[in-house]
């Protein structure tokens, strides 16, 4: 084994002030503070009885500059308490040379036997006093980030936050995969909102937004463009992009028309659902911006008649696919959802009956600039259905596979809206709605009613089946109220397709490295303090690519990232300097550590390897995998665990248990709760608070086993990006524990949850009684721990 | 999708197809030889127990405890894939070699009374199975060598009207594991299709049950029947002329209950009822009789032969044959006792 | 009108069915919406009474009489409602062990007694047959073709090649200790005495 870990530099010469708080009697009731302060071999040993109280600040200070100390220990409450309050006690001295035992929620509170919990306090205090020695002077890291960002996706979430982004002086580029921006809003029509009882046309809101984004200095517009491939490079983001050929020069393409009407390729109208045709030369719609015509490469024959009949040259067969790499400080994800593929639940017949339709086909059937410029018909014969019937949840609500387990969120109120438009253009024509629960919350609520009123109608059931009988539809469903089941004839049955994440959200999640939740929409990384966060720091994400939502609140998610992306460029972070650092001098350049970082904080640059402490979370991780020793993390170094660790087991009597129980923050503040809900656990039990599992290694295990632990304790929170790899070391520790004769059953894992406090308290109790069996198997004057020298 | 095998299967024996329709194992035993499929039926293996089972008769631990005996069939024989013809022993084995795998006390239980009965071969052992892995239909066995089935194929098949019957115990029970869409299985239909006829690519009630219902035929037999009804009038409508079964228990249903029905509506369907086995070795070739086992139908598939140009006389000719094989096996014997002599 | 006591566990049925061995894995039974799916595919639920959802918003009321209701007789077990059900449940399971409870309840016995031939077969041969009491009914319905086959079933499968279907005798013994050995043989010696009482009465 490598020794240079194992090897303390020698800090006997430190002076370290070590300041007792008794709390009121919360400490020194159970705690003997006078035998606490007459073990302690320090510079300093003093008592308070409120340490956090003002006037102690002055007390501090004036022994740090008296008797001239370099570090400072402070035995009171839980770090997570007051570590702040005394830190700003330590002037003149650096912040971070200050460490603090926490002789309050995880012992006092914790134990009541007087004799046993100022033992305990001793060797956490002293536990604090080794770590402090190996403490290093630091700074916090400021950062600013470049002021330009792509926002990817030009639906209404993304013209949102473009805006809002280059309205607060951010250069953005927006970038979007097809011809036109709008997305789903433009296409659908009419929109509802939850203050008003009357369908709004979608195009008349969004038009000015696109108007702006087109005119706006501050936006580049890059339509027919993908992002191939993205880089993190320091805080920014490289993106490669490529904008496929379009044939056309837009600053040439006055939009006449002339071209379409000798274009001899008739293909299937993709944004009109497919429920047109259209030619290959063309205009989604009138509207569409930018206002150019495009050429479907995929299908254009290249005859070149468009060409003859443009008077402006604008039609260029020769154009290349162009490739534009852009450099940004930050991406915002906005590439929007997709419709259910209701091939997927064949027994709704969508793909064997002309008459079923999607909403999504029914909003452009009704839409004006639609096939049929906004009249109702059905696909089959173009006649005025006599009954519509609507099939609720297809494809959400759904665990069977394939389906979606969600709430699409919005299919209720696109019924109530299609069936409410019906009901007043076409009074004659029934509507039905199949419908398993009405979700029309919060104001939407008022729609609802406003829709019953129009006489719409409601069967409560989720259909099985719709088949033909002659001539007419049927729908098979059993009417849950009346608990009958029925056949509904019908002339036209329009099927709520549910939401899922667009192709181009699981694409570009994946080259942005970008987690994605188990229904494949982008995960944030919080869903209430941080919801439009990713776990990639710099990359956030709004509207329907993180889940299903209205207009409403994608545009307010959408304003949200926006801000999110000025905070970060305008007023910069402060971040803690407690992150991974590389120390170029042993690094050989490997790139593992790259690959094992989940939080991509890490970066190669210039033949150099940096680590971002924006995206760094210091879980130590890279340390492991460095071959090379040439990563630590700042605050945490091997020095400083080494030091805890023997701090902690210093003292041991023979008839004694010690077990370590490393904890990582939430582990932490979840031993905290015990403390202040006073459930007991064993005294045996030190608790040494760590970034994560991933920081430890053999070697730090091995030593506390050498240095008398009893057993290890190691509690983590599960739900986090590099879980997969605490699994992986924990086999590691099991086998190193195994070819150095250590039971494995000494080595316990426990994933913790900050509200599951007792829960863990229960672990504490069994791994305890766990160990003390194992040491009664063992014949006691036996037991040692056979751990070779290293 | 799963792994399906072509090798060390165990071609599980059905009862309703050893003694309704035992063309279906004839059927498959020579598809299986025709298309080099290594298997091994074992006399010892008991019956799933499924029919008693889905008559509430039997109980969910004795079943598990008669499967995991039929495992250690398998298991000892090296055969360790089990193919079966019925879709109850389908589900039944599934399901039993699931508890098995996860029920540590029902799987302890059962080994105790191996064990204490002189049976420890039988034990169980966690990790001997896999219900997804080792468990298959044989109609999935022919699915994965559809390509090789379109060779054999030599009947024209073409101009016939066929329609798929996925059998409710192969399809739904252990939906997870059904090949392709669970809600329209196209196992059959495609092995329809390489065999050259035409499938219907979806009728109405194409998921509905065929009607037996296990207890349903024999207690309530006016539901059991109007459920069969109404599939055979949805059949009926498509012009359906060959339905392609994957159970007998479903074929006995269609087939034996027909003539019932169309007297009860006062209407014709002209409908065969064939296993999948039994029409893929007909096109093949196979010898209707000797093979195909359609001498076990209740609704007669001689006309459909007739359309097929296959001589629907061949039973009695075969009769005859043998008789005249055995006159020509003894003359042989005379002769080469002759030719001996002439050495 | 019903009042819904505050001591009553209304879960406790719906609880031991989760429980019970042929309940599947996760079975979504608590978590039923009472969307109607099943019933809106359910064969039984179009050509008589039994509706699925009912069943299962029954069991979770705590509705013990269930179990004494001839209506779950007439599910089919053909697992459509299992196989589409939105939320995993599966009436067609719980309908199994309602079946299997109102049996061990008493209730169901005479709905099993006239499979007894199966059962007493399975024990004899490792094989079930059609029990006698309804043979004469299928002879009725399947016609003399029928009766042949049973006459002259060694030969035919003589015709198609295939070997008899019997077990070997020491398979034989095998099955019949197992079935012994988990209850079986007296499951159906209880069923027997029932029907032998029913048939003295």
């Amino acid at each position: 084994m490598k020794s240079r870990a194992l090897k303390f530099p020698s800090k006997s010469d430190v002076n370290i002030g070590v300041f007792l708080c008794r709390c009121g009697g919360n400490i020194s009731d159970t705690v003997d503070i006078e035998r606490l302060k007459s073990s302690i071999d320090a510079a300093v040993v003093e008592d308070f009885e409120n340490l956090c109280s003002v006037k102690c600040k002055k007390n501090i200070r004036d022994y740090i500059i008296e008797k001239n100390l370099d570090r400072v220990v402070v035995a009171a409450c839980s770090p997570t308490t007051h570590k702040k309050t005394f830190q700003s006690y330590m002037n003149p001295l650096n912040p971070y040379l200050l460490e603090m035992a926490n002789i309050r929620e995880q012992c006092s509170w914790v134990h009541s036997d007087g004799e046993k919990s100022t033992d305990k306090a001793l060797s956490l205090t002293r536990a604090a006093m080794e770590r402090v020695k190996h403490a290093q002077p630091l700074t916090p890291i400021f950062r600013k980030t470049k002021k330009s960002a792509a926002v990817i996706g030009g639906g209404i979430s993304g013209i949102t936050a473009a805006l809002s982004l280059a309205n607060q002086g951010i250069k953005t580029c927006l970038i979007e995969q097809k011809p036109t921006i709008g997305g789903n809003m433009v296409k659908i029509g009419k929109i509802f909102s939850p203050e008003k009882l009357a369908e709004e046309c979608s195009m008349c809101l969004l038009n000015p937004l696109i108007n702006e984004v087109v005119r706006h200095k501050k936006i580049r517009l890059l339509t027919n463009t993908r992002v191939k491939k993205a880089e993190r490079k320091g805080g920014n983001f490289n993106l490669i992009l490529e904008k496929k050929a379009g044939y056309i020069k837009e600053d040439r393409c006055t939009s006449c028309g002339n071209c379409v009407e000798v274009c001899p390729v008739n293909v299937l109208d993709d944004w009109n659902e497919g429920l047109m045709m259209r030619k290959a030369i063309y205009k989604p719609f009138p509207q569409a911006v930018p206002d150019v015509y495009t050429i479907d490469g995929e299908h254009c024959l290249k005859c070149g008649k468009c060409q003859e009949v443009c008077k402006m040259g604008a039609i260029d067969f020769s154009m290349k696919a162009e490739v534009i790499p852009i450099n940004v400080g930050s991406v915002i994800i906005a590439t929007g959802h997709r419709g259910f593929d209701l091939a997927r639940r064949p027994e709704y017949g969508y793909n064997r009956f002309e008459n079923v339709v999607t909403q999504m086909e029914l909003a452009r059937i009704m839409g004006v600039n639609g096939p049929t410029k906004g009249k109702l018909f059905r696909p089959s014969d173009g006649r005025i259905p006599h009954r519509v019937v609507m099939v609720q949840c297809a494809g959400s609500r759904d665990d069977k596979p394939d389906g979606k387990r969600y709430c699409s969120k919005i299919c209720c109120m696109v019924a109530l809206k299609h069936a409410s438009i019906i009901r007043d253009h076409y009074p004659d024509t029934e509507v039905i709605i199949c419908y398993t629960d009405m979700r029309t919350a919060g104001m939407y609520e008022n729609y609802f009613k406003y829709g019953q009123s129009k006489g719409i109608r409601l069967i409560r059931g989720r259909p099985g089946e719709v088949t033909k009988k002659g001539d007419n539809l049927v729908v098979r469903v059993e009417d849950t109220l009346l608990r009958e089941t029925m056949e509904i004839e019908t002339d036209m049955v329009v099927l709520s397709e549910a939401i899922e994440p667009s192709k181009g959200t699981v694409e570009l999640s994946k080259i942005l490295n970008v987690g994605l939740t188990e229904d494949l929409f982008v995960k944030e990384k919080h869903s209430k303090i941080k919801p439009v966060n990713t776990d990639v720091e710099g990359v956030y994400v709004c509207g329907t690519a993180q889940g299903p939502k209205d207009i409403t609140d994608s545009i307010s998610q959408a304003n949200a990232a926006a801000s999110k992306v000025s905070e970060l460029m305008n007023g910069g972070l402060e971040i803690e300097p407690m992150v991974a650092e590389v120390y170029s001098a042993r690094c050989k350049m490997c790139g593992t550590c790259i690959d094992v970082c989940k939080y991509k904080a890490i970066f190669m640059d210039d033949e150099q390897i940096y680590i971002d402490p924006l995206a760094c979370n210091a879980c130590g991780a890279c340390i492991s995998s460095c071959k090379n020793q040439a990563i630590e993390v700042k605050g945490q170094t091997d020095d400083q665990i080494f030091g805890i660790i023997s701090g902690m087991l210093k003292d041991k009597r023979d008839d004694e248990i010690r077990i370590l129980a490393f904890l990582d923050g939430v582990g932490y503040v979840a031993a905290d709760n015990i403390g202040i809900n006073k459930i007991p656990y064993p005294e045996s039990v030190r608790i040494i608070k760590i970034t994560s599992i991933n920081r430890l290694m053999p070697k730090h295990i091995l030593h506390a086993f050498k240095e008398g632990a009893d057993g290890i304790f190691l509690g983590e929170y599960p739900d986090n990006v590099m879980y997969a790899s605490i699994q992986e070391k924990l086999q590691e520790f099991k086998k190193k524990l195994l070819e150095n004769g250590i039971e494995s059953r000494r080595l316990m894992f426990y994933k913790v949850y900050t509200p599951y406090f007792r829960g863990l308290a229960a672990k504490f109790v069994e791994f305890h009684s766990e160990i003390l069996s194992l040491n009664e198997s063992l014949d006691h004057s036996f037991y040692t721990p056979c751990v070779p020298e290293s | 999708m799963k792994q399906i095998p072509c090798k060390d299967i165990l071609l599980f024996k059905s009862c309703l197809v050893s003694v309704e329709y035992p063309g279906i194992e004839s059927s498959t035993r020579y598809l299986f030889d025709q298309l080099g499929i290594e298997y091994l039926v074992d006399e010892r293996q008991s019956c799933c127990t499924g029919l008693g089972h889905y008559y509430d008769l039997f109980d969910q631990f004795s079943t598990t405890a008669l499967a995991a005996r039929n495992l250690a069939i398998a298991r000892e024989t090296g055969h360790k894939n089990m193919a079966v013809m019925c879709a109850t022993c389908y589900a039944i084995l599934k399901k039993a070699c699931q508890t098995l795998e996860e029920n540590k006390e029902i799987r302890d239980k059962i080994n105790n009374i191996f064990e204490g009965s002189g049976m420890g071969q039988f034990s169980y052992q966690r990790g001997d199975f896999d219900s997804r892995s080792n468990i298959f239909h044989v109609a999935e066995i022919l699915y994965n060598q559809k390509d090789k089935i379109s060779n054999l194929s030599r009947i024209d098949l073409s101009s016939f009207k066929m329609a798929s019957h996925h059998a409710c115990h192969y399809c739904k029970a252990h939906y997870a594991d059904t090949l392709g869409d669970v809600r329209d299985p196209q196992v059959i239909d495609t092995i329809i299709r390489s065999c050259g006829a035409q499938s219907l690519e979806w009728y109405d009630h194409q998921r509905l049950t065929c009607g037996a219902g296990f207890r349903q035929r024999f207690t309530n037999k006016d539901l059991s029947l109007s459920v069969t009804a109404e599939k055979l009038l949805s059949l009926k409508e498509k012009d359906v002329e060959v339905l392609v079964h994957m159970c007998p228990n479903c074929q006995m249903q269609f087939d034996r209950y027909q003539p019932t029905i169309e007297k009860i509506l006062d209407t014709e369907f002209d409908i065969v009822h064939l296993n999948i086995s039994q029409l893929v070795a007909l096109a093949s070739g196979a010898d209707p009789y000797r093979v195909v086992g359609v001498q076990t139908h209740t609704v007669p598939v001689e006309p459909f032969l007739k359309k097929l140009d296959i001589d629907v006389d061949l039973r009695q000719k075969n009769l005859e044959r043998s008789l005249v094989d055995e006159e020509r096996s003894l003359v042989d014997e005379e002769r080469s006792l002759v030719d001996d002599g002439r050495d | 009108m019903k009042t819904l006591k505050m001591e009553k566990n209304v879960l406790e049925l719906a609880e031991s069915i989760n429980q019970d061995l042929k309940a599947s894995k996760d079975m979504g039974l608590l978590k039923c919406g009472q969307c109607g799916m099943c019933t809106s595919t359910c064969p039984a639920a179009r050509h008589s009474d039994y509706d699925p959802r009912e069943m299962v918003k029954r069991v979770l009321e705590g509705d013990e009489e269930v179990l004494r209701d001839d209506i779950i007789w007439n599910c089919f077990y053909c697992y459509t409602c299992h196989s589409v059900c939105p939320v995993n449940n599966s009436p067609c399971l719980i309908i199994q062990i309602l079946r299997q409870k109102s049996i061990d309840d008493g209730a169901g016995l005479e709905k099993v007694a006239s499979f007894l031939a199966y059962g007493d077969s399975f024990l004899e041969f490792g094989i079930g047959s059609i029990p006698h009491d309804f043979f004469d009914n299928l002879l009725e319905d399947f016609g003399d073709g029928w009766l042949d086959l049973k006459l002259n079933l060694d030969d035919i499968r003589g015709e198609l090649g295939l070997e008899g279907y019997v077990l070997p005798e020491k398979a034989l013994c095998e099955i019949k200790d197992i079935l012994e050995k988990t209850g079986f043989k007296e499951r159906l010696d209880r069923i027997r005495r029932f029907k032998n009482e029913a048939n003295t009465m």
